[in-house]
């Protein structure tokens, strides 16, 4: 026998039907493919296990075999560094081209709305192929540009160096990024009221000033997404890496990422528990960076307020 | 005065326009040079300095592709998935978004509501070994199943859909259709569906681009090169035959166009699409 509030549910329940059956084709297949293997994981990153013998429980160790692994220390590290450079300048050109295309283009704002989003089309993948033909030792267009210009034909190995293909993986990144995000800056400046700026045009505020004082702190919400959008995408960065250096992460791994070794770990070596484990720090780290930008967001407007 | 300063202020703007164009260009060079490319012969493409204008060798470079694998096959594959993909991912997100727009009060509301957004910030990457491991067990690996069913949930669609189906149904056109008798979903299926169609549609190419550029997922659970979607098989190509850069480059060019079409046709939902997050 339900007691009254129990059977006041189920009534409500009852009348609700349609809301659980709407709901319903979503929570299934999430509940099958999305909870379940991120509880398995969880479950994998404490035992060691290659697919085939019986699982064996081991604690932390998968853990912290990770964080001595010298491998995971230079993954860890190129990844931080190409998520830093990439987002950096992506979303700092963006926002200039944005402000640029709005206040000071004379003509032609349509051609700009478009042309810098057509790298967002081409798969990360293609982009990367794309890239190579432009940068391989012998025939490379940067090659043949290089040696017209000296005078001695230029065999240079841009992808095996290991000084230029961390900041080429970069390049990638802001070449097809770049235009999304000038798209949300523009969408967030149409939300910014003209009056403020014409307000401060006629107190004789300075064209950088109004920038720097009124354009920015407005558009701390879009910039905000930008930078956590693009934080959630470097840190699980994996196409463009691999395809530039067919998978094996460049010379010495000097562009091997958290994603391309968390592949390495499970798919090559069959090491299933290890790559969980990785997979989890991928996870923390983008919850500490999420809530520290929430954080200084929060901040950013408290100050502005007072 | 002000006549002068305007005409300094008109100057400044036009010195920046240009700028932006030369800097624009860089943006598409890649992408022109890509389509030249596919059309010069490998001596064109080695000599110095590189054609800048369309050659006629286009048909021997597609031969030389035809030789290694069927040139159209990624491209069927591609649609194989992204097709039936799409369509699941906008009905299934379209169903959620209405319910949790429209049932408000019902009981697991908010815990749905709350979990819809959570998965917004759960990195893929997370679910990829123990996914690899599931669709072993059912026997999925090397089909085109893993990359169709599993991703029609998407707690972006949703979250979408929410939002939109929010901002253009007003309230009162459920208690009209309640009075008219409308019973369990045939509100959602007929007087919703057809109202929210942009939203649909803005979705459905998102999700279409999307799926055509995926990359990890189909490397991971397909094996067979037949089986394989244009930027795993542009990939293979590209590394077993990457001295025949022409060759490879209209591979490449093959492999975009069916994404520009899409972009031609509908690029107003798609940036409708891409601002939607960004606006909310």
């Amino acid at each position: 026998m339900p007691t009254g509030r129990t059977s006041k549910t189920l009534r409500q329940m009852h009348r609700n039907n349609a809301f659980y059956l709407a709901m319903a084709p979503f929570v299934v297949i999430f509940i099958i493919f999305s909870v379940f293997p991120v509880l398995f994981s969880f479950y994998l990153g404490f035992n060691q296990w290659d697919g085939f013998s019986e699982p064996r429980f081991v604690g932390f160790d998968n853990y912290l075999r990770a964080l001595n692994d010298p491998i995971f220390q230079k993954a860890l590290w190129n990844t931080l560094y190409l998520w830093f450079w990439s987002t950096v300048v992506t979303v700092t050109l963006a926002l200039g081209l944005a402000v640029l295309v709005n206040e000071y283009v004379a003509f032609g704002k349509n051609w700009f709305r478009m042309v810098f989003l057509l790298p967002l089309l081409v798969a990360p993948a293609i982009a990367a192929i794309i890239l190579r033909v432009f940068f391989t030792s012998s025939g490379g267009l940067v090659n043949l540009f290089v040696g017209s210009v000296t005078g001695t034909p230029s065999y240079f190995d841009w992808l095996g160096s290991q000084e230029w293909i961390k900041p080429l993986v970069a390049l990638l990144v802001v070449w097809r990024w770049t235009g999304w995000y000038m798209i949300i800056f523009m969408a967030g400046l149409q939300s910014i009221p003209r009056d403020i700026y014409e307000a401060a045009r006629m107190e004789g505020v300075g064209r950088w000033a109004i920038f720097s004082r009124i354009t920015v702190p407005l558009l701390m919400p879009s910039i905000a997404f930008a930078v956590i959008t693009a934080t959630l995408g470097g840190l699980q960065m994996f196409d463009e890496p691999y395809v530039l250096t067919q998978g094996q992460g460049g010379t010495n791994n000097s562009t091997t990422t958290i994603g391309m070794y968390l592949y390495a770990t499970a798919f090559t070596q069959f090491n299933f528990g290890l790559g969980s484990a990785v997979s989890w720090y991928i996870f923390a780290a983008v919850v500490v960076l999420t809530l520290s930008y929430r954080l200084i967001n929060q901040k950013v407007r408290e100050g502005a307020a007072a | 005065m002000r006549k002068l300063l305007a005409n300094r202020e008109r100057r400044i703007d036009f010195a920046i326009t240009v700028a932006l164009f030369l800097l624009s260009l860089l943006f598409v060079l890649p992408l022109y040079w890509t389509t030249v490319f596919a059309t010069r012969s490998l001596q064109e493409v080695f000599s110095f300095p590189p054609p800048l204008w369309y050659g006629d060798n286009i048909v021997q470079n597609y031969q030389n592709i035809a030789n290694v694998f069927p040139p159209f096959r990624p491209i069927i594959n591609s649609l194989i998935v992204a097709v039936p993909k799409t369509i699941g991912l906008v009905l299934v997100s379209a169903l959620a978004g209405y319910g949790l727009s429209r049932y408000g009060r019902a009981p697991g509301h908010k815990f749905l509501l709350a979990m819809t957004f959570a998965t917004l910030f759960f990195p893929p990457t997370l679910a990829l070994i123990p996914f690899f491991l599931q669709m072993s067990a059912f026997g999925w690996l090397n089909t085109f199943w893993p990359l169709i069913i599993p991703a029609m949930a998407s707690g972006f669609g949703v979250v979408w859909m929410y939002t939109y189906i929010g901002s253009t149904i007003p309230k009162e056109l459920y208690e009209a259709a309640e009075m008219d008798g409308a019973k369990g979903l045939s509100t959602f299926f007929f007087v919703v569906l057809p109202i929210i169609r942009p939203g649909l549609a803005a979705l459905a190419v998102w999700t279409l681009i999307s799926t055509w550029n995926d990359f990890q997922l189909p490397l991971v659970v397909l094996a067979e090169g037949s089986r394989f979607t244009v930027p795993l098989a542009l990939t293979m190509l590209s590394t077993t035959h990457y001295s025949d850069m022409p060759a490879v480059m209209l591979a490449t060019l093959m492999g975009l166009v069916p994404v520009f079409v899409l972009f031609a046709l509908l690029s107003r939902q798609f940036i409708a699409g891409l601002t939607s997050g960004a606006v909310k």
